[in-house]
């Protein structure tokens, strides 16, 4: 069983739009979509909920009793949650990671870790196979842990069901949501574009990969829109064993496509289909290898 | 006033927006808070003055003392720390830095050291931008430590223009947190809507005055306009949908020089925002 | 002697779980009088360093042995401290992996067999 992650470090390159499309083209297999705060891929999926589960985050400290404002806690507090704690004490649940250092130093007992509900994490039914995927309550924290709980239970499905390859939807960025959907798995697909942005972007999340040694792929969308910045990639990905399986040309139809909730790879004229399709003979072979 | 500028889907066009109302109206402090993935340098092209690295206390373990450690692998609450035996093993990648080792640990058997985790950059853009731009370090999770260290050098008393990291939880929220007015910027598509609604529940929450600028204005439908409309949300401008604004964009050229006439449009969002804020 | 199989399920038909760190129960078995529990893996559901709390919890219970399908360099580093002997590259059901070990038919492991797990930074800021 083999596990890639679609990643690009910056957004919008077209992460979802592949990683849809292979999951049309690919058998054996289950889908996880680890952006979960702001899930797109079960917007061309379909999914139909089999079954769901509350995710509860981290925990964060609340004031339990009566605080003396002795001012210990925020004197300790390292991510300047705590403020006016001499007169009214603020904790900022933003700031707060839960650490549990102002719990320990409370001269009075009255500061605890509490955990919430901070999301709901769902198995679905699809037409080509089985989701994993969750909806983090908007401005809640702990994405990273609510992918690993996906994760789990994707590995999970796997094992049970003799499951060839778990395909995964990253998030953008190199921070702990990508990071935790990368930890583990087999294989890394970079989807980048031709542009300065993105170029500094894909050499940063490139870094992350590397960290865990695992084999990194790369395509490059809208190739056509900057030769010059195209070749820079190419260069790159030649100069450090980086295997590109594919150059997707600037099509304003895939976006059309998409807004159809149609797949992109079933169009015959669309060139940008054909690149995909072609995309996926390149990485199937690696995919289903022992 | 502070207006950030934010996308619960990536890609739509926030560094794009920000950089460009940050060139028209040309006198502002510009944060760049995608500390990920930072890209407003290459638009605005600062000349940079100072880079400080941001750092974090983590724990080293004096071993061969005979100390036991397990106090602290008990008491951390992100597996950073594991005694195994004799063993004490530290993994910093896991590490956040919150001091709970020296304090629960063995008297005088556990130091901390600065451990680097990115750095902000800081200097001045054309035409007279006070420019400031966060960079994590690849395989820190630091995110939320250079944004906060970027809070220390918010100028409320000028216009700041926060341009934000996508998607809607800890590093967004943060990037949002202290502003008067947050633009978000969506393409019209059902993925741009569906990620727009998400932002908007954030910005409700916390109760933060917002406005929408549609990017990419012709790849999809009018769902998203019909929303606003229909929602009574503001629609601050529409950027159409031109593979010459990509190729602009690419290069680093900016939405102005592909049109001038953005500049002015861009300072008439400003005012508008203003207003907005003082009703 | 005390051996943890990680198993997909809570029962000797169950799979053994290829996972160490992540698998969601052991079967903690008695080799001695054939008597055996089985154990949520709490652990699990970290977001880094599931294998060494993992291993933690395993070598804390007095497990001589673990039999799995593969065992990452964190948790290894902690099994290997504790002195307990990994079976690793098994893929039977559980009863059967149990058998093959009474039977001698297991090969021990000496390294870790995948890759780095995020968080194994060489172990940096021991001094």
């Amino acid at each position: 069983m083999k596990q890639i992650t679609v990643i690009s470090g910056k957004g919008g390159t077209g992460k979802t739009t592949v990683t849809s499309n292979f999951v049309k083209m690919a058998e054996d297999h289950i889908a996880v979509d680890c952006d979960v705060d702001a899930a797109n891929l079960h917007i061309l999926l379909d999914p139909k909920k089999i079954s769901e589960e509350d995710f509860v985050g981290g925990p964060i400290a609340v004031l339990t009793g009566e605080c003396i404002n002795c001012g210990r806690c925020e004197e300790e507090c390292r991510f300047e949650a705590i403020s006016n704690s001499r007169s009214e004490i603020i904790i900022d649940p933003i700031r707060c990671e839960g650490c549990g250092v102002c719990i320990y130093v409370c001269p009075e007992d009255v500061l605890e870790l509490k955990s919430e509900k901070q999301g709901t994490n769902f198995v679905s039914r699809t037409e080509f196979c089985t989701l994993v995927h969750a909806r983090l309550i908007p401005g809640a924290e702990n994405s990273g842990l609510l992918i690993t709980r996906i994760r789990n239970k994707a590995e999970d499905i796997a094992n049970e069901k003799d499951i060839k390859l778990i395909i995964i939807d990253g998030a953008p960025g190199i921070g702990c949501p990508v990071i935790s959907s990368l930890n583990g798995v087999d294989a890394t697909l970079i989807v980048t574009e031709p542009t300065l942005s993105a170029i500094s972007d894909f050499k940063k999340v490139y870094e992350v990969a590397k960290i865990f040694d695992i084999k990194v792929f790369v395509c490059i969308n809208k190739y056509d829109l900057n030769q010059i910045n195209t070749r820079e990639i190419e260069d790159f990905c030649q100069n450090n064993d980086i295997e590109l399986i594919g150059k997707i040309p600037y099509d304003d139809e895939v976006s059309i496509f998409l807004s159809q909730k149609k797949f992109v790879i079933d169009s015959r004229e669309s060139k940008a289909g054909e690149a995909i399709r072609q995309m996926w003979e390149n990485i199937k072979g690696y995919l289903y290898s022992e | 006033m502070i207006i950030s500028v934010a996308s619960g889907k990536g890609g739509t066009g926030k560094t794009t927006v920000a950089c460009n109302m940050a060139l028209s109206v040309g006198y502002c402090q510009f944060m760049d808070y995608d500390v990920e993935a930072p890209n407003s340098s290459f638009f605005l092209k600062p000349d940079i003055k100072h880079i400080h690295k941001v750092t974090i206390k983590q724990p080293y373990f004096l071993r061969g003392t005979g100390a036991d450690f397990s106090e602290c692998a008990s008491f951390c609450n992100y597996n950073a720390v594991a005694v195994v035996g004799d063993d004490v093993i530290f993994f910093p990648e896991l590490c956040h830095g919150c001091g709970g080792c020296l304090l629960v640990g063995p008297e005088g058997a556990v130091r901390e050291n600065d451990v680097v985790v990115g750095e902000v950059r800081n200097g001045v853009a054309s035409p007279s931008i006070d420019y400031y731009m966060g960079d994590l370090k690849p395989g820190s999770m630091r995110t939320i430590s250079i944004q906060g260290d970027m809070d220390k050098s918010l100028n409320r008393d000028e216009l700041v223009i926060i341009d934000c990291p996508p998607g809607t939880s800890c590093s967004m929220v943060f990037s949002v947190k202290d502003c008067d007015y947050c633009i978000l910027v969506t393409e019209p598509t059902p993925y741009g809507l569906n990620d727009l609604k998400l932002s908007i529940e954030v910005l409700e929450s916390m109760d933060k005055p917002f406005g929408v600028i549609i990017n990419r204005d012709g790849i999809g439908d009018d769902e998203v306009e019909k929303f606003c409309k229909n929602s009574g949300i503001k629609i601050l401008a529409m950027i159409p949908n031109k593979r010459e604004i990509a190729e602009y964009y690419s290069r680093g050229d900016s939405l102005i020089e592909y049109d001038s006439s953005w500049k002015s449009r861009f300072e008439e969002i400003v005012k508008e925002i203003e207003k907005d804020i003082r009703k | 002697m005390i051996v943890a199989i990680s198993s997909t399920g809570t029962s000797l038909e169950s799979k053994v779980d290829p996972r160490f760190g992540r698998c969601p129960f052991f079967i903690i078995y008695n080799t001695d009088d054939d008597s055996f529990e089985h154990v949520e893996n709490q652990a699990r559901q970290a977001m880094g360093g599931a294998g060494i709390q993992t291993g933690q919890m395993i070598a804390g219970r007095g497990v001589k042995a673990v039999i799995t399908g593969n065992v990452g360099p964190n948790a290894f580093r902690v099994l290997a401290a504790a002195g307990v002997k990994v079976y690793s590259g098994v893929s039977d059901q559980v009863s059967d992996a149990v058998q093959k070990l009474k039977a001698g038919e297991l090969q021990g492991t000496s390294a870790p067999d995948v890759s780095s797990h995020f968080g194994t930074g060489g172990g940096g800021g021991n001094n």
